[in-house]
């Protein structure tokens, strides 16, 4: 099987500052990736230009074999790519219903009962009616999550999906990236939470200075010089 | 229960006004002739600038476009008032494709200063082309009678528009246009391709103001650049729409109603103390309650923005 997405060469320079250097990722379907690095490696520009928020200046990105880069937001997202965001953004003076209703396009009755389901999935069905940002840190975060479930996006990247998140919520989290590996869907996550990527990931990227330094399972990503170096310094 | 009761009201409401005309006074039917005006004007404004958040301040422009085409193909052409009207929305359209297309890619301040520079350019304009619009010395139009025609057809206008907005907000159509307002990147994020969307709303939110500015070209029978493209209206829009609750379907309605009918009440006796007084309102709001009447009410009550 080819790859799912397929980076290439992905250089993005803000001013002066190589925000990303050259990296190169291949993603197979139905696995969990990780993306860690110490802060401004270029983990969330990385994010940006895979999802054509930024526009990269030079490199490929190819997903299902066809060139993605150079799309706009909304292109890649119909292309099956969802993500969420470091910091949240759900719609707040819509109500949560709303905020995974507005993502759907076809048949209502179906979205709605897709919602619906969402919703009781991550046990917030009671607050469907509230507006977005009457909800908790907690609550908007597993909203933001859900929303990107609603249209079945076949790779998620998630930007910190644990941070800030308590425990027990985070165990269903995880549960649920999990349940979205085994239905075939490919994850790749950005987090700072050691405990969480090692334990999730199947295999982790590590960038530094926006240079991928290394790539492998969480085992021997652990013990790697280099990753230790790049984090705790010499 | 409580829903066929505000049916009926409405009912009622639009019975009231249908056989108005018939009893008022010509000075009545031109003043509620007036009010259905900023009802359609503010219910405009609310379409592009109350769903998307994209502040329009030059939204008189469709205005002064609507009144000049349609005095043009009257004047020049010998149009009836009707047709010319409906041009008149129709060329409001084109113009907001033209600006639109270009400007809905600004962001925030940056949109409301090129909207403000578009109204200043037709307002030169309009001066400039006097073969085709009579320069400075305005057009005059034929003189005609229709106040109560006129009185029909822009209560109309303010009632479609209202209609329109109701669709629009109880659409999927309307979430995608507030997600743009809520936050841009992340609607896009979401496969919602906003420019595509903001540009909807725009054309939809010009095509009233097209229609009316025709009308009232033909009822006042005389128009000149300054009175077309005067700024002082769209603040009077954004002021109605802000006061009444932006966003919502009859927020626009009832900062209209209040604001028109204060006008009236106090434009006729203190002149300067009404403009002092406005920007009062304009002060007041916008610290006090930011998001009008109904807004408070929306939020304290968990209410519907289908209010």
């Amino acid at each position: 099987m080819p790859p799912i997405l397929e980076v290439t060469n992905l250089t993005k320079r803000f001013g002066g500052v190589t925000a990303v250097n050259r990296v190169s990722l291949s993603l197979d379907a139905g696995r969990i990736y990780g993306l860690i690095g110490p802060n401004g490696s270029g983990k969330t520009t990385l994010f940006n230009c895979i999802t054509g928020l930024v526009r990269r200046d030079a490199g490929e990105v190819r997903f299902k074999r066809r060139r993605i880069d150079g799309l706009k937001p909304h292109q890649v997202f119909h292309h099956g790519i969802g993500r969420t965001f470091q910091v949240i953004r759900v719609f707040p003076e819509l109500t949560a219903l709303e905020n995974l209703m507005v993502v759907t396009t076809g048949d209502h009755a179906r979205a709605c009962r897709r919602a619906g389901e969402l919703l009781r999935f991550v046990k917030i069905e009671s607050l469907a009616g509230e507006y977005a940002g009457n909800l908790s840190y907690g609550q908007q975060k597993l909203l933001e999550f859900i929303r990107v479930l609603m249209t079945d996006p076949e790779l998620i990247l998630l930007d910190e999906p644990a941070a800030g998140v308590n425990r027990t919520l985070l165990n269903e989290l995880l549960d649920a990236v999990r349940a979205l590996r085994d239905r075939g869907k490919t994850i790749l996550l950005v987090e700072h939470d050691m405990k969480v990527v090692m334990g999730l990931c199947e295999t982790v990227f590590v960038l530094d200075h926006g240079e991928k330094l290394a790539e492998g399972p969480p085992g021997v990503i652990q013990s790697d010089e280099r990753v230790i170096e790049a984090y705790f310094g010499r | 229960m409580r829903r066929l009761g505000l049916a009926a009201l409405a009912a009622l409401a639009v019975v009231a006004l249908a056989l108005y005309p018939l009893e008022g006074t010509g000075y009545g039917v031109r003043v509620m002739l007036q009010l259905f005006m900023w009802i359609a004007l503010a219910q405009s404004w609310n379409l592009i600038s109350g769903l998307t958040g994209y502040v329009s301040f030059g939204h008189v422009a469709f205005y002064g476009m609507g009144a000049y085409s349609t005095a043009i193909v009257i004047v020049r052409l010998g149009w009836p008032w009707l047709p010319a009207a409906l041009l008149g929305g129709a060329m409001a359209m084109v113009l907001a494709l033209v600006i639109g297309w270009p400007c809905l890619r600004l962001k925030g301040p940056y949109f409301a200063i090129a909207m403000l520079g578009l109204n200043e350019v037709l307002r030169v304009a309009a001066s400039y082309f006097e073969g085709l619009t009579g320069g400075g010395l305005g057009l005059s139009l034929p003189t005609l009678h229709a106040s109560v025609p006129i009185y029909y057809a822009m209560g109309l206008t303010a009632a479609g528009v209202t209609l329109l907005t109701y669709v629009i907000l109880t659409s999927r159509f309307g979430l995608r246009l507030m997600t743009i307002r809520e936050d841009e990147v992340a609607a896009e994020a979401m496969g919602i391709d906003t420019h595509r969307y903001k540009l909807y709303a725009f054309l939809l939110s010009a095509v009233a103001p097209g229609i009316v500015g025709g009308l009232s070209a033909r009822d006042q029978g005389y128009i000149e650049p300054i009175s077309v493209f005067p700024l002082l209206m769209t603040i009077t829009m954004i002021v109605m729409v802000l006061f009444g609750g932006k966003g919502t379907i009859w927020g626009p309605v009832l900062g209209a109603v209040l604001l028109f009918t204060f006008q009236e009440l106090v434009w006729a006796r203190f002149i300067y103390l009404h403009q002092l007084l406005f920007g009062a309102i304009i002060v007041t709001v916008v610290l006090l309650m930011p998001r009008g009447i109904l807004g408070v009410l929306q939020q304290k009550y968990n209410l519907p923005r289908t209010i």
